[in-house]
């Protein structure tokens, strides 16, 4: 081979590996669009819910309260007869029958709607209002355009009745679309239109706040020791082994762990952010000692002998000089920790945390869901509205995880500082 | 001549296996500079280091023999080396300014200490040390900014000034000057001259021609033994041993 063929080898070489670079990007990249649009596709319709405007009349017979009613009084009267009066006047039916169906497009929250339109005022007796009842599942599809109204009627949930009532709310105006504020206040529900992540939010919340309690100051001070202060040996050499391994293990691993000590021996209640964010704890502790060590072994060792030259202690070199100059990748190492137990799903299905809970955790021990568990249960419901709902929450999940990461980002670059 | 200010006898280091320093018998007067010369590897570095315990940090690293400073056994295992490096102060060959400021650079060392009480009396250990290291007119107006945006001669005069701040009575220089250019040099220089008038210095370098400028006695080693030591004058002109005088001479090294 000449030195000109050679000279041209090497350059095509070079052009084929900026080739196969350049292919690989844009595979991951589609790769990438595609998961974000079919999410989009599918989830950003449920940050919107169908209402439908009905007049209702408070009628003095029908309700045992006068006008001015106290809260508690408000609160244990029965609306049923009022929603069931009112709503039955929203299109004019011939029958029972055809009343069950026209009721039957609204969701089951009727009565509490309008519950709540009399709390926020009390003097509504003998008045009639306007309020913007929330509409079925089904009615709820239907005007998103995911329902298929052309199927013959014995295979739809829709009557053709109840279609012919639709179609006549489209036409006067009736039917809209609002905020949908159930999905981000309301906890799980058997009801796609009523269904929330409010429950899951504040259960990911309290599980990683745990985590972060008592994952944070652990790893911190064990990576600390096991760097600067503990002796060379044999014993410290396995114990940094075994803490990479366990950064290894398998999540559902600690989920079982949990399942052994925390409920079965310790009794601790299950299904509770508490558990969940000690089990998150064990699982993330090794997944932060190893980015926090890596950043305090980064720090040169000249510094430390600068410290110990000018008369610091071992201890004072340490925490005046190594650990502020560690902390940047430290924090940003314990951020994508967190990050990691968010979306982490299979320890918390098996302690339990998979429970249907329609109510909002209001402390770590009561029974709770949480974000990827919620995507977990919803996905494997039938109904249309849950699968517009799943991906919805898998958007809030994404968003979070990139917002920590962001943060992990910021932190590092705004408190890294440089040294020689 | 001098009082005898650090006196090392049979003098022996080793890292794990591997001896580095085979029975070191050498005085450093008082108020003197000592220059330390000799190839790479050759146990200058070591030997200083053993004089602030510095070898510590080295987990292998074992010393055996006797070294005292002003009688007191460096080697003690009951000594407080906390209290040792108070009184020995070292300069790296690398400048390693903390990541701080010019000023908390100069006042740490004071601070742990509990040097300065006040302010004030930090305010005066920081210039005092600057002036004493020749940096004070050049950073005097901007002691807020960080140690590490000086230049690289400037570092390392940041850093004799943070050895100089705690007023040690012995400084080890570990080729101070080593990676600076040759008007730094000659500043470093300039100032080991006035500092010897209040400390004891012992200077580590490769650069003959700054050992026979700075020092009045100089060591020559050689794979870890020292092979000559006398006044600088005689080492250079004079030598004893035929390897002193091929190294010097630069006929290996």
């Amino acid at each position: 081979m000449t030195k000109e063929e050679r000279l041209k080898k090497r350059h095509r070489a070079e052009k084929r590996f900026r080739f196969y670079g350049l292919t690989s990007i844009f595979v991951a990249l589609l790769f990438v669009v595609i998961l974000v649009q079919n999410i989009f596709s599918k989830g950003s319709s449920a940050f919107k819910k169908t209402v439908i405007t009905t007049e209702v009349f408070f009628d003095q017979e029908l309700l045992e309260i006068q006008n001015g009613a106290s809260q508690e009084e408000i609160m244990e009267a029965d609306f049923y007869d009022i929603m069931i009066e009112n709503l039955i006047k929203a299109y004019p039916a011939k029958d029972r029958e055809q009343e069950d169906q026209l009721l039957k497009l609204f969701s089951g929250d009727a009565e509490i709607e309008i519950k709540k339109a009399f709390l926020n005022d009390n003097n509504l007796i003998g008045k009639t209002i306007t309020l913007d009842l929330t509409a079925s599942d089904d009615i709820d599809q239907l005007h998103k355009g995911n329902y298929p109204r052309d199927l013959p009627e014995e295979r739809r949930r829709i009557s053709d009745f109840q279609l012919v009532i639709y179609d006549y709310f489209v036409e006067n105006k009736k039917i809209s679309k609002n905020f949908n504020n159930y999905f981000f206040n309301n906890g799980d529900s058997r009801d796609p239109e009523l269904a929330g992540i409010g429950g899951a939010l504040v259960g990911s919340f309290y599980s990683i706040l745990i985590c972060l309690l008592l994952a944070f100051p652990v790893a911190v001070l064990a990576s600390i020791y096991l760097e600067e202060f503990a002796p060379k040996n044999k014993i410290t050499d396995f114990i940094e082994i075994n803490i990479n391994n366990l950064a290894a293990v398998p999540s559902i691993v600690y989920g079982l762990l949990a399942l052994q000590i925390l409920l079965a021996t310790i009794q601790l209640p299950r299904s509770t952010p508490l558990v969940a964010g000690i089990t998150l704890a064990l699982m993330t502790l090794p997944r932060i000692i190893i980015p926090c060590r890596a950043s305090l072994k980064a720090v040169p060792p000249s510094i430390r002998e600068g410290a110990l030259a000018v008369g610091a202690s071992k201890f004072q070199s340490v925490f005046h000089h190594v650990v502020p100059l560690a902390l940047p990748g430290t924090l940003s190492g314990t951020i994508i920790g967190l990050a990691q137990a968010l979306g982490e799903t299979a320890p918390l299905i098996l302690i339990g945390m998979v429970a249907f809970v329609v109510d909002i955790p209001s402390s770590p021990v009561d029974p709770s869901s949480s974000l990827p568990v919620q995507v977990y249960l919803w996905s494997e419901s039938a109904e249309r509205g849950f699968v517009e709902k799943t991906s919805a929450t898998i958007m809030m999940l994404l968003t979070f995880l990139i917002v920590m990461n962001f943060v992990a980002v910021y932190l590092r670059q705004k408190f890294e500082k440089r040294w020689n | 001549m001098s009082n005898i200010k650090i006196k090392s006898k049979n003098l022996d280091v080793f890292y794990g296996d591997k001896q580095a320093l085979f029975d070191v018998n050498l005085d450093l007067n008082e108020k003197e500079v000592t220059a330390l010369i000799g190839p790479s590897g050759c146990g200058k570095s070591t030997f200083i280091r053993c004089i602030n315990r510095m070898n510590d940090v080295i987990d292998i690293c074992k010393v055996t023999g006797n070294i005292e400073m002003d009688g007191m056994d460096i080697n003690d295992k009951n000594l407080d080396v906390v209290a040792l490096r108070e009184k020995v102060g070292m300069v790296f060959q690398k400048p390693n300014p903390f990541p701080k400021s010019i000023y908390d650079n100069i006042s740490y060392g004071p601070k742990i200490h509990g040097k300065g009480e006040t302010k004030s009396e930090l305010d005066e250990i920081v210039e005092n040390s600057l002036r004493k290291s020749a940096l004070w007119e050049e950073v005097k107006d901007r002691l807020d900014e960080p140690g590490t945006s000086l230049s690289g001669g400037q570092q390392q005069r940041l850093c004799i000034a943070r050895a100089i701040s705690v007023n040690p009575e012995v400084i080890l220089m570990d080729e101070p000057c080593s990676a600076l250019d040759p008007i730094a040099t000659a500043k470093i220089e300039e100032l080991i001259d006035e500092l010897k008038k209040t400390y004891t210095i012992v200077i580590v370098t490769h650069s003959m021609a700054q050992a026979v400028r700075v020092s009045q006695k100089t060591g020559f080693f050689h794979l870890g033994k020292l092979i000559e030591v006398g006044k600088t004058e005689k080492v250079f002109k004079n030598p004893d041993n035929k390897m002193t005088q091929d190294y010097i001479t630069g006929r290996f090294g």
